[in-house]
């Protein structure tokens, strides 16, 4: 972001307007752990994780089955979108809880626990390379406690 | 005039004529078939492809082969939409293009294909339909690249989802498609093998069989910061090395080894001084190599941070072997591609997105010699053949 | 030779290249100026002749120049040069759902906001005031922050490129 020059036009402008309207509407904070999934998730899996149709799979049906296990757990701290971005292993804890709680179309399970910053740490460490085959296997493993997914590869919409 | 007189200078003028030179009296210049012209095989050392990805027309990418000695064009290729660059067989005979298609031009039905075309008469001869998956970027050498052997010929895919399509160009089929995820572009290192650079800073490793299947894939450890000083996508390769300048003037070399990549010593491209008057390294294809006598040329400029893409006024040529500036040649006009022939009196070769003309230098002697303009819209990386 | 279409392209490109700004696919266009920090404003982006707008107290400049303050993180044409708005596609285009985010300083109330910049698809380009910057831009292999992609790639139309708009998202700071 590049500040530079605008400031002074900005504090110019900022003397030049009435006090009605600096007052009218401030501006509701967008809270950090949800600009952290605007700034580095949003991108692709959009404002409400449904994706894109036939590219970017739907968050909304597989996030809820995937963190009940110790094995899909690791593959949402291991995805390349995940791992690779630039949170700090707290940060992506904080915001994998959020998207949960958030995101998911599913209700959270009441056994559902919080992601911690070791935990992701721990994950993180080992990359991932067939993220496709992993995330398909994780799915059909689940079945049994959530049924069939429509968050499929493929990406459709729930 | 006279009649008569005019029949008198017509004659005298004919006798003239006659008396003079005589077969012109004779000589006529004969009626003229139409042909097509054909290029000499193998090209020519300082040959090259212009790339055109027509910045302001994508369905209207265009490769346009020009001749650097003669300043000429010699021909060109229509390559369709948000065009990346041709891909010349080392056999010489054969030019591969990675093209897309819509059936309506902008929309309807989109088709990407390899289409082959005969290098000496610039024709299709066929085309392999590849996944309509291709990723529309800007313009790199390692959006699609040939293994060591020729053999496969590898397209990198977004979607947003990151995959590589691997093409047998022998059998002229679409073989497969590697799954890269979180990985980008295909940089060959041997007869099957390739590596796509992670955003974590690693490399992912693929190996093909020998019908282009995964033979496997490993990831290497992470080999440099993305976050403080990544490397651009921009590297060139001498014999088992891949270099990579990063934002900051890094080289990072990487060594090829028979199973994966492993990175060499760093050592910087500018001095202290250097970098205290700014100088850094930019532009779309900003590096390029002379394998005969081991040296790098690249592109630089002055300027601050994360201006990794600006045009440059200077090329500076580097020998590989002390990594030490042994020559600055100063553009005629701000560059931000730069290609060198191979043989042993190479041209240097120089474009940029702002205008549509190709610079030609005497890449020794560091002087300018030449340009040739009106070479397309917005030309993007330049191509040996 | 002299040719005047040459001249066309010519004078388009070095226009064109006067501009800076992220994002979107189309880098390389001379991002002049920014390294240094003392930038001159610029006048109107080439290829609008109208006189420049002042934008609100809230929301202030043009949105058809480079130098309007969300444009931080855009690299493409500006819709609202395109028959669009910084929120709103052209008639007959589509919004690419998948973008790139950058996070603008607003000089008007002092606060930080995300900015999306969501491409407009289906059509050629619309080849209007051209924005070019590259503040904290990635290579490729960091799809996230990388302006080198059509990210038209992600619309249901296809990579067919047209403009980016350059919506508020949220409100970092």
């Amino acid at each position: 972001m590049r500040r530079g020059g605008c400031c002074g036009v900005g504090f110019a402008l900022v003397c030049a307007c009435t006090t009605t309207e600096l007052l009218a509407q401030p501006p509701a904070l967008t809270p950090p752990t949800q600009a952290n999934y605007m700034l580095n998730c949003m991108g692709c899996h959009v404002a409400d994780g449904s994706g894109a149709a036939g590219k970017v799979p739907s968050l909304r049906d597989t996030l809820v089955p995937l963190a009940m296990s110790p094995a899909g757990r690791r593959f949402l701290v291991q995805v390349p979108g995940a791992s690779q971005s630039s949170l700090s292993d707290l940060e992506l804890a904080q915001l994998l809880d959020w998207m949960v709680r958030n995101l998911s179309a599913r209700a959270v399970p009441p056994d559902f626990v919080d992601f911690t910053a070791a935990e992701v740490a721990r994950y993180r460490r080992y990359p991932l390379v067939d993220v496709r085959g992993t995330r398909a296997r994780l799915l059909a493993a689940t079945w049994e406690r959530f049924g069939t997914m429509s968050g499929t590869a493929s990406g459709a919409r729930r | 005039m006279h009649t008569s007189a005019v029949r008198g200078l017509s004659v005298g003028l004919l006798l003239g004529v006659g008396a003079g030179v005589s077969h012109y009296a004779c000589a006529q210049l004969p009626p003229e078939p139409v042909k097509v012209e054909q290029l000499a095989t193998p090209p020519k050392p300082h040959w090259v492809w212009v790339n055109d990805i027509g910045f302001f027309a994508f369905p209207d990418g265009r490769a346009f082969l020009v001749d650097g000695d003669a300043g000429a064009l010699l021909g060109m290729l229509s390559t369709g939409y948000s065009f990346n660059a041709v891909v010349p067989s080392r056999s010489s005979q054969l030019i591969y293009a990675p093209e897309s298609y819509f059936s309506r031009g902008t929309r309807g039905t989109r088709t990407d294909v390899i289409t082959i075309y005969d290098a000496i008469h610039l024709l299709p001869l066929g085309e392999i339909a590849i996944p309509p998956k291709r990723a529309s970027i800007m313009p790199m050498l390692a959006g699609a690249a040939l293994t060591d052997d020729d053999r496969f010929l590898l397209v990198y895919n977004f979607t947003p989802a990151q995959s590589v399509s691997v093409v047998d160009t022998r059998a002229r089929k679409f073989v497969g498609e590697v799954e890269t995820a979180g990985c980008a572009l295909v940089y060959p290192t041997g007869p099957h093998t390739f590596f796509s650079i992670c955003g974590d800073g690693a490399l992912l490793v693929t190996t093909l069989t020998d019908t282009g299947q995964v033979a496997g894939r490993t990831r290497t450890a992470v080999l440099f910061d993305v976050m403080k000083d990544p490397v651009t996508e921009k590297g060139v390769r001498l014999g088992t090395s891949w270099l990579f300048a990063s934002f900051e003037g890094i080289m990072h070399p990487l060594r090829q080894t028979p199973a994966s990549v492993e990175a060499e010593a760093t050592w910087p491209l500018f001095t202290p001084q250097e970098l205290t008057q700014h100088w850094r390294t930019g532009g779309l294809q900003h590096l390029a190599v002379h394998s005969p006598s081991r040296r790098l040329f690249a592109i630089v400029h002055q300027g601050g941070p994360e201006t990794h893409k600006d045009l440059g006024g200077e090329v500076w040529v580097y020998d590989l072997s002390t990594h030490k500036k042994v020559q600055t040649i100063v553009m005629r006009n701000k560059i931000g591609s730069i290609q060198v022939s191979q043989d042993p009196q190479p041209l240097l070769f120089a474009c940029s997105l702002e205008s549509n003309r190709l610079d030609v230098y005497d890449a020794t002697a560091g002087r300018y010699l030449r340009s040739v303009d009106s070479l397309g819209q917005t030309p993007t990386v330049l191509v040996t053949p | 030779m002299h040719n005047p279409i040459d001249d066309l392209v010519e004078r388009l490109a070095r226009g064109m290249a006067r501009r800076v700004s992220r994002r979107h696919f189309i880098g390389g266009f001379g991002a002049l100026l920014f390294g240094a920090g003392a930038v001159p404003l610029l006048p109107v982006a080439r290829g609008e002749s109208r006189p420049p707008a002042q934008g609100t107290a809230t929301d202030p400049g043009d949105p058809r120049t480079c130098e309007y303050w969300r444009h931080c993180a855009i690299d493409g044409f500006l819709c609202s040069c395109c028959g669009g708005s910084v929120h709103s596609c052209p008639p007959g285009t589509e919004a690419s759902a998948v973008t790139w985010l950058g996070t603008c300083h607003n000089p008007a109330d002092g606060h930080d906001y995300i900015v999306s910049y969501n491409d407009c698809c289906g059509k050629s380009e619309c080849g209007r005031c051209l924005c070019n910057r590259n503040e904290d831009d990635k290579p490729l292999y960091v799809p996230g922050k990388s302006n080198d992609y059509n990210w038209c790639a992600g619309s249901q139309v296809g990579i067919a490129y047209h403009c980016s708009t350059a919506r508020i998202a949220g409100l970092a700071k």
